[in-house]
Formats: C-alpha cells, sequence, structure tokens
C-alpha cells in the first residue's frame, strides 16, 4: 500500500476541491456585490488550488505509505470513545463522566495496577475539579 | 527619548526578591506545563492572567512572560522524548531530539534545547531593549501589498520545507486557509461555511484547532499502538556514558553560529506580527540545514538542528513585545494575552508607552533578563523532573493529557461545541499525518488566514483593484520573485531526489 497512499489522498482531494467549488461554497456563502474582495473569492481559489493538487498528486505520487489498517480500526474505535464521552458530558457533566472516560481508555490501554488506575480515574479528575471550580471558580463543562 | 535615569529606575524595580519569586514561580509553571503534552504556556497563561488581578502590574506581568518563557523550554521535553511537542513551537525540535533520545541521548538533546533556547531568548531581549522602537517602525512601514508578499513568501517555503512533497504542503497550506474562512468574512462580515451552527459565526475556535490537531491526534495514534500494550510513555536506553548526558562547552560552541542564525531570524520574524514562531523554527531549521556540510545527518539526532530550532522559536518571544509595546500590534497568541494584561492592569501599550510609563516598561525588560537566568537554572535542576513527568506510563499520561484538553478547550471555547470541533479536528488530523501532510504548515496558514485575506482586501482597496501597482512595491516585488524561486528550487530539489 504504497504508492496509492497518495492516490487515494490525490483523489480524495480532487473531488473535495471541486465539491467545495461548485456545490459548497455556492450554497453556504452569501453574495455580496459591493466591496473590494467577494466573501466567495478566497475560499473558491483555495478550492481549485486543492482540486488542482489532487489531480496532481493522483499523476505523480510519492513513496508514501499509509499507516496500519489494524492501528488505524484502533483509533477509530477510540474516537467513537471520545466521542460518547463528549455526548454523555453535554447530558450528565464532566464530574460523573471525566472517571468513567479515564477508566474506559486506561482499561482499553491495558492498565491493571491499582495504583495508576486510581490515580487516573480518581486522583486526576479530582484535581482537576478541584483547580477549576475550587481555585479558578470556573464551571466544568 | 526616554531619560537614563527611569531606564535605571525601572531596572532596579525589577531586580527585587519579591519580583524574582514570581519570576520564578512563572518559570517553574510554564516549564511544568510545557513539558506536559496538550497543555503549554498559552493555556497556562490564559488560566493565571484572572490570578494576577490583586497584582501590582510589574510582578503580575514578569509572572506571565516568566511563564511564556518556561513553557518553551518545557515544550521541548515532549518534543524530544515522545516526539509530541508540547507546544507547536516545539515541533522543530522534535525533529533531530527525538531522534537523539532514541540513541540513548535525553539528556543532552533537553539540555541542548534548554542552552540554546535561553540564549536566542537573551539574545532577542536584548535587541528589544536596545532597538525596539527603530525596529517596530521598519515593520510599520511594511503596508498590506508587503503583508501579503511576506505571506505568500512564507507558506511557499514552509510548503517546500516541510514534509516530503511541494503538492502536499501546498495541499495542507490551502486546506488551513479554507478553514480559516470559516466564520464571517473580514471584509462585508456576512457568515460564510457555517453551514446553519451560529457559533461558527466567528470562526472556528484556535484553541479546539490547534489542540485537536496537534495533540489529540497524536494522542490518537499513540493509543491505537499502547492498545493492549502497558509501557512508560517514554522509554528510552541509557548507554551509561556521562559524556551523553550532558552538553559539552565545545559542543555548545559549536554551534554559535547556528544559535545566532537561529536567533535572528526569531527575532526578525518576532517583530513581524503574525509569523510565530513555529514558522521561526522550521526556517532556521531549514537554513541550517541547507548550510550544513552533512544535512544528511539532519533528522537523525543532530544537535544543531535542535539548537537551530529552539533558538530561533524563543527568540521570537522577546521580539514579539517589539510591536506590542511600540504599536500595540500582538505579533502571537501568547502577546495577545500579554497585551490583555497590559490593560487589565492599566498600561496602554503603543507609542506613548515609553513616554507616560517607561520606568515600567525598563521594569519589564529587566524582569525578562531575569526570566532568561531563572529559566536556565530551573531548568538545569528540573529538567531530570520534567522528564519523570512524561515518564509516566502512556495510561496515565493520556488519559490525563485528553481530560485536560477537555477541560482547557471547554474553557478556552466556553463550552462542549469547542470540545466537539477539537475532535473532529483530532480525526483531520490523524488522517492528513496518516497520508504525509503536514500539520504544521495547516495550522500557520489557518492561523494567517483572517490576516492574510485582510491584507489582500486591503491591497485591492488601496490600488483601487489594479494589481500591477505592486510592482511600484520594491520589498513586495522582491518577496514574491522569492516565492518563485523557492517554489521552482523545492521542484528541482523534488525531482533530483526522485532521480537518485
Amino acid at each position: 500500500m504504497n504508492i496509492s497512499a497518495d492516490r487515494a489522498s490525490g483523489v480524495f482531494f480532487l473531488l473535495f476541491g471541486l465539491a467545495m467549488y461548485f456545490a459548497v461554497n455556492p450554497n453556504y456563502i452569501e453574495a455580496v456585490e459591493s466591496g473590494n474582495i467577494a466573501p466567495r473569492t478566497l475560499p473558491d481559489t483555495v478550492s481549485i488550488i486543492i482540486a488542482i493538487c489532487g489531480a496532481v498528486l493522483v499523476i505523480k505520487p510519492t513513496d508514501q505509505r499509509v499507516r496500519n489498517p489494524v492501528l488505524m480500526a484502533k483509533t477509530g474505535f477510540y474516537i467513537v470513545l471520545l466521542s460518547v464521552g463528549i455526548y454523555a458530558m453535554s447530558w450528565f457533566g464532566f464530574e460523573y463522566v471525566a472517571p468513567l472516560l479515564a477508566f474506559a481508555i486506561m482499561w482499553f490501554i491495558g492498565e491493571r495496577r491499582p495504583f495508576w488506575l486510581g490515580l487516573g480515574v480518581v486522583g486526576m479528575p479530582l484535581l482537576i475539579w478541584y483547580l477549576v471550580t475550587q481555585l479558578l471558580g470556573r464551571a466544568l463543562p | 527619548m526616554v531619560d537614563f535615569s527611569i531606564i535605571l529606575a525601572g531596572f532596579s524595580d525589577a531586580f527585587t526578591l519579591f519580583n524574582l519569586a514570581f519570576v520564578l514561580f512563572g518559570v517553574v509553571l510554564g516549564q511544568f506545563v510545557g513539558a506536559v503534552p496538550g497543555i503549554g504556556p498559552i493555556m497556562a497563561m490564559a488560566i493565571a492572567i484572572p490570578f494576577t488581578f490583586g497584582l501590582d502590574p510589574l510582578p503580575a506581568i514578569a509572572f506571565l512572560v516568566g511563564v511564556n518563557k518556561g513553557g518553551l523550554v518545557g515544550g521541548a521535553v515532549p518534543a524530544v522524548l515522545m516526539n509530541t511537542p508540547g507546544t507547536p513551537d516545539a515541533a522543530a525540535t522534535a525533529l533531530d531530539g527525538n531522534p537523539l533520545a532514541r540513541q540513548g541521548k535525553p539528556l543532552k538533546a533537553t539540555k541542548m534545547a534548554l542552552f540554546s533556547s535561553v540564549t536566542g531568548d537573551t539574545f532577542s531581549d536584548i535587541v528589544l531593549i536596545t532597538v525596539s522602537a527603530p525596529l517596530a517602525v521598519l515593520a510599520l512601514k511594511m503596508g498590506p501589498i508587503e503583508v501579503v508578499a511576506l505571506m505568500i513568501f512564507a507558506f511557499s517555503i514552509l510548503a517546500g520545507l516541510i514534509g516530503n512533497s511541494l503538492t502536499k504542503g501546498i495541499i495542507a497550506a490551502m486546506l488551513g486557509l479554507l478553514v480559516a474562512s470559516v466564520g464571517q468574512d473580514p471584509e462585508n462580515y456576512t457568515p460564510r461555511l457555517i453551514f446553519g451552527y451560529w457559533d461558527l459565526f466567528d470562526g472556528l475556535p484556535l484553541p479546539s484547532v490547534a489542540i485537536g490537531m496537534l495533540a489529540i491526534s497524536e494522542i490518537l495514534h499513540r493509543l491505537s499502538e499502547a492498545h493492549g500494550n502497558v509501557r512508560a510513555a517514554v522509554s528510552t536506553e541509557d548507554t551509561g556514558n556521562p559524556d551523553d548526558k550532558r552538553v559539552s562547552w565545545a559542543e555548545y560552541w559549536s554551534c554559535r553560529y547556528v544559535m545566532l542564525r537561529g536567533a535572528t531570524i526569531g527575532t526578525i520574524l518576532g517583530a513581524l506580527p503574525g509569523i510565530g514562531s513555529t514558522a521561526a523554527a522550521f526556517m532556521s531549521y531549514a537554513m541550517t540545514k541547507a548550510a550544513s556540510k552533512d544535512p544528511a545527518s539532519f533528522g537523525k539526532g543532530n544537535i544543531q538542528g535542535i539548537a537551530a530550532s529552539e533558538s530561533a522559536n524563543s527568540a521570537v518571544v522577546g521580539a514579539n513585545l517589539i510591536p506590542l509595546l511600540t504599536l500595540g500590534i500582538p505579533g502571537s497568541v501568547g502577546a495577545a494575552l500579554i497585551i490583555s494584561a497590559f490593560m487589565i492592569h492599566g498600561m496602554q501599550p503603543g507609542p506613548l508607552l515609553f513616554e507616560n510609563q517607561g520606568r515600567l516598561v525598563y521594569g519589564l525588560f529587566g524582569a525578562m533578563l531575569m526570566a532568561n537566568f531563572v529559566n536556565l537554572w530551573v531548568g538545569q535542576l528540573g529538567l531530570r523532573l520534567w522528564v519523570k513527568v512524561v515518564s509516566a506510563p502512556e495510561s496515565i499520561i493520556f488519559s490525563s493529557a485528553l481530560l485536560l484538553c477537555f477541560v482547557g478547550v471547554a474553557m478556552a471555547t466556553s463550552g462542549l461545541f469547542g470540545v466537539a470541533i477539537m475532535l473532529i479536528f483530532a480525526v483531520l488530523g490523524y488522517l492528513m499525518a496518516s497520508f504525509g501532510y503536514s500539520l504544521v504548515i495547516f495550522i500557520i496558514a489557518f492561523f494567517l488566514g483572517p490576516r492574510f485575506e485582510k491584507s489582500i482586501a486591503q491591497s485591492l482597496a488601496l490600488t483601487n483593484g489594479d494589481l500591477t501597482q505592486i510592482f511600484r512595491s520594491p520589498v513586495a516585488v522582491m518577496l514574491l520573485l522569492l516565492s518563485v524561486a523557492s517554489v521552482v528550487f523545492f521542484l528541482r530539489s523534488n525531482a533530483q531526489s526522485e532521480a537518485r
């Protein structure tokens, strides 16, 4: 999976740049008649350059190798875990979700030592709570 | 011209035990938070500013300057040991610092970073103290046309220097500019690409984007590798050779021209608002590599690479205060925080500051010089301790760093929306890094984007849309020619390396 990594990203950026120029920018940027530079000028120019560079990359790729797909899948798992954590925080608050999130991360890494688990699951969230709410007088998310 | 007695009075105000204590506290805090990936001195300064309300202006500003300077030294520790820069400024340091640490010389790498950082910082402080006003006037003479040309030159250099492909560098820079265009456009103030989310009207928050792309994406990468495999976040072999744990005078002296070049680049770029220490570090690194007799050794643990980047990024801190003190223009996020602290304490940065509050300004200069010596002293004693900060198991480092990033970004952006954006950019950063696109170029382009667009609009207004008037500015013409030359140079270099 060496040359195809650049070709894959090149195709993506070619399509992304064209989609931005023809579909997204016209629909999500307001047209303004006055002024020296229209709101669409910079995004349009940048989109076109991205598309051109994507095409160049397809034609002339480097020997870039993509990361191991298994590792990327594991990363996807942690992204889902963090997304669930943020969503849960919006419902229950940082105080309740942070220890569980810290425990889940440490557990999946493979941490089983009670001292480090205690420090990460209880100690660190407690320290953050004390620093933010007691010392700084700010609210936790 | 400021009276000499005011200069002396200012310095005598600074050199008191009371101020020394605040500088020391600031430096220790800065080095500590700089060593923890995902926090950094900027976040620490933002959190610390409310604590300084009850202090007199001089110790308050001295404390914040200490945090900023200490953070740059501390930021090199995770860059060297974990290849995870504690601050974006230290990203260039990781290029040679981490390979040196992997060779069993982590202390040599971090000490070289400390020495070159203090050297560059002291150089720029001396420049600040002696020639601040004339340099700022020179920077002020650069109009929007020259600023646009300067930014195009910076993009062309960075796109070619960082990474292995100019095309990918350009894509990363363009993506950064595209993301920077989210929010209201700088001329008409109409919403752009906000997709119905009015929280985005002021643009994507810099803390969310920067921490997501630089810290969380790296943590995600490290988490996937650590999955089911508990180990220390940092594992370096001890060679047993005492020379590998120190930097000899000969080694330090061999880097004198490298540090001088880095400090000069950092000072010049720091005096120009918007360019920043990350760009200075990479520019200095690239120039040192280009000038070296052994360029192949760079990226493999050459201490000159560390000296180049650290002397440049630290020199920016002092030089950033040149436009800030004389023009009231912050040159970086850190300077913007310092300017807000100035105003809280009744100082109005600008041309009249030296006349109205000259004693306080020279007191600040004294505190800055003091902070450099304290930085060196605390660094010498504390480096082993900061190494331990990042030597704890990955499980505790990464879970804690994630929680701190969540809280820090939520506080900086007033809510979980900023945290969600941070996660989105973490995913983008992870994918970009996986496919070999530079995150640093992206961040720099994102940071410079609004100013770049505004300068284009101002240039068009000044020239009535007649772009041929650019040719009336010799500085702009020279910078644009240099941009073209650098692109041609990098294309030829790429072609030659492919041919080999």
